[in-house]
């Protein structure tokens, strides 16, 4: 067990754990990635035949593999860790997550076997769900278990920065293939490889995890009968313990986990969808700002060995609340000055019966808004005009006011499909040539686009990433004891990170329809962060002096 | 550290070169959700687009 610190470079060892630890991760990001780039096309290969009811099961399973099992593998493998050990525990995670990727790859689809392929596919996602939710903690241990005493930070960091790193290795494999076979095989079966792939990564991990040992900490308790006997009880059940994992959450990973989704998905997000930048040139634009923002990762982790991580962590969520929308608002200047123009020129007004519209908050994707109101308002936003909302009279369709231009939305309820899709591209093509001829752009102006501006805006929202990510992972380990340290430090992480960072995309669009402005959004990434400010502020205790073997 | 360094340059370079030659056909979104993530293209692209195609599939 490393306890004392001496100044001294990194051994051999403690750089093998570091490798075998985050090479998991990678695995974790680059499943994360394969599943959002191909999703068109496993889509089609598995649930195109099926109906719409199935349809509706389906895609409340893949909601459910995403958001609601990953906790419950927290707890599942939180507890074999704490229980049987790190080693063998993330071991399994590894395991099941490797061999789930690797059957997708081979799995038949929907025009071989029918219904049996999407029940496969999903089964296979639920599993890689559970083992997600086990391996992040049980790195984060791991690593944090061999490293000296005032150089947690700086380990773990390592860990931190795979998300990048399998990002950028899904993409590879995805084009390397892509350009080997052409376009029409990839789609047909070329999407596959990438899955399949996935094996090699597995035999690495695997081999490279069988060899290494025990963690330190956790043997010598094993040795000594010291480990829990219950730590589901341990962590959740007695107030002292659940009170530090609710701290964990609120005053912790719910703010660092908008913090990153804000600056990685959903500032992609916001310069395609929202100011219309190309695919092309956005993608490009994320990328090299992710790429010179990693390296902060290793930076922010290794400060906050000396300044404390309490410090680092609630800096970024305090500049998130401060800056988010002076700098999403200089986005917009920067990609799409035409658009801030409009904006800022044209009056447009939704008038609307108040009762038939929604609050728009769809995460599974399955509502439907079929009212006048609520189709106007999607179709607004999605074009990123910012509007008021008048009350109308009741009952009334509602009308867009653009300029001196009225349009009436209309209600999709009960229309048969072909007069609905008819009556959305009608009204489609109205509020369109209204809002060109009052200035909005139908896209970014490519000579307008000031690239070097959105990669330095890009980079300060990846290095807010940095700070309150690079230092998270030795914070929560070093806030539970050694005996239920994993499990108590994964809940909060996949609560945090899947619900509260996951729901970002869909709450967002939803506050930007309701409220007419597209900056709205933001509001909840900054409600978030300064709510994880305030409690982690008042509440949370720096933990970097912490003696993480004192109960043992 | 330096050939970490110099190994993640290398990776950068490699990665900068993918993405500029994948165009506007690598979505870099992340993981998808829900109907997201069983529905075909047009619906996949984006929650903000599945929201605003939301009209035209009601009545599918």
């Amino acid at each position: 067990m490393a306890t004392l610190d001496v100044d001294r470079p990194m051994s051999a060892e403690e750089k093998k754990v570091i490798f075998a630890s985050s090479l998991g991760t990678v695995f974790e990001w680059y499943d994360f990635y394969l599943y959002g780039s191909l999703a068109a096309i496993i889509a089609k290969q598995f649930f195109s035949g099926l109906d719409e009811g199935s349809a509706f099961i389906f895609a409340l399973l893949a909601f459910a593999a995403g958001f609601i099992v990953r906790p419950f593998g927290a707890i599942f493998f939180g507890r074999l860790g704490d229980m049987i050990g790190r080693k063998y525990t993330f071991l399994v995670t590894i395991l099941i997550m490797g061999l789930s990727t690797f059957v997708v790859g081979v799995l038949p689809n929907y025009a071989s076997i029918g219904v049996a392929a999407p029940v496969i596919l999903i089964c296979l996602r639920l599993l890689q769900g559970l083992a997600l939710g086990g391996e992040y903690g049980g790195a984060a241990t791991y690593v944090a278990e061999h490293a000296p005493h005032d150089k947690r930070g700086a380990y773990t960091s390592w860990i931190q920065t795979t998300a990048t790193l399998g990002l950028f290795l899904s993409l590879m494999v995805i084009l390397g293939t892509r350009t080997a076979i052409g376009e029409e095989a990839f789609a047909d079966w070329g999407w596959r490889v990438p899955f399949i792939v996935s094996i090699a990564l597995l035999a690495v991990s695997v081999y490279i995890r069988l060899s290494m040992n025990e963690s330190p900490a956790f043997a010598k308790m094993k040795a000594e009968g010291k480990t829990s006997k219950a730590p589901l009880t341990e962590s959740f059940g007695q107030w002292k313990n659940l009170k530090i994992v609710i701290l964990a959450l609120i005053g912790l990973t719910a703010g660092q986990a908008v913090v990153w989704y804000s600056g990685q998905f959903y500032a992609l997000f916001f310069l395609t969808q929202a100011l219309k930048v190309d695919g092309a040139t956005a993608n490009i634009l994320v990328a090299v700002s992710l790429l010179i923002g990693t390296p902060f990762f290793i930076v922010f982790g290794s400060l906050s060995d000396k300044i404390g991580r309490k410090p680092i962590i609630m800096l970024g969520c305090l500049l998130a609340v401060l800056t988010y929308f002076p700098v999403f608002e200089a986005l917009t200047k920067a990609a799409n000055p035409d658009l801030y123009a409009a904006q800022q020129a044209s009056k447009v007004v939704v008038t609307s019966d108040v009762n038939e519209c929604s609050f728009q908050f769809n995460p599974t994707g399955t509502v439907k808004f079929t009212s006048s109101c609520d189709i106007a308002k999607q179709v607004l936003a999605s074009s990123s005009v910012s509007y008021e909302n008048v009350a109308g009279p009741a009952g009334a369709p509602a009308t867009i006011k653009i300029g001196e231009v009225e349009i009436a939305s209309y209600s999709s309820k009960g229309l048969p499909a072909d007069e609905a899709k008819a009556k959305s591209a009608e009204f489609k093509k109205a509020v369109a040539e209204a809002l060109k001829a009052a200035g909005y752009p139908a896209k970014a102006d490519p000579a307008k686009v000031d690239k070097v501006k959105i990669t330095i805006i890009l980079t300060y929202l990846v290095i807010l990433v940095t700070m309150v990510y690079g230092p998270i992972a030795a914070m929560l380990v070093e806030m539970f004891p050694t005996k239920i340290r994993y499990t108590s430090m994964s809940l909060p992480y996949h609560i945090g990170n899947g619900w509260f960072g996951g729901l970002l995309p869909t709450t967002a669009f939803a506050i930007v329809a309701q409220t007419g402005n597209m900056y709205n959004g933001l509001w909840y990434p900054i409600i978030i962060a300064g709510m994880t400010f305030v409690i982690g502020m008042i509440f949370v205790k720096e933990t970097k002096d912490v003696d993480i073997y004192a109960e043992d | 550290m330096l050939k970490i360094f110099i190994g993640f340059v290398i990776f950068a370079g490699l990665a900068m070169f993918v993405i500029m030659q994948g165009g506007d056909s690598l979505d870099m979104g992340g993981e998808k959700h829900g109907a997201d993530a069983v529905h075909a293209p047009a619906e996949a692209a984006s929650v903000a687009a599945s929201a605003a195609s939301a009209d035209a599939s009601a009545a599918k």
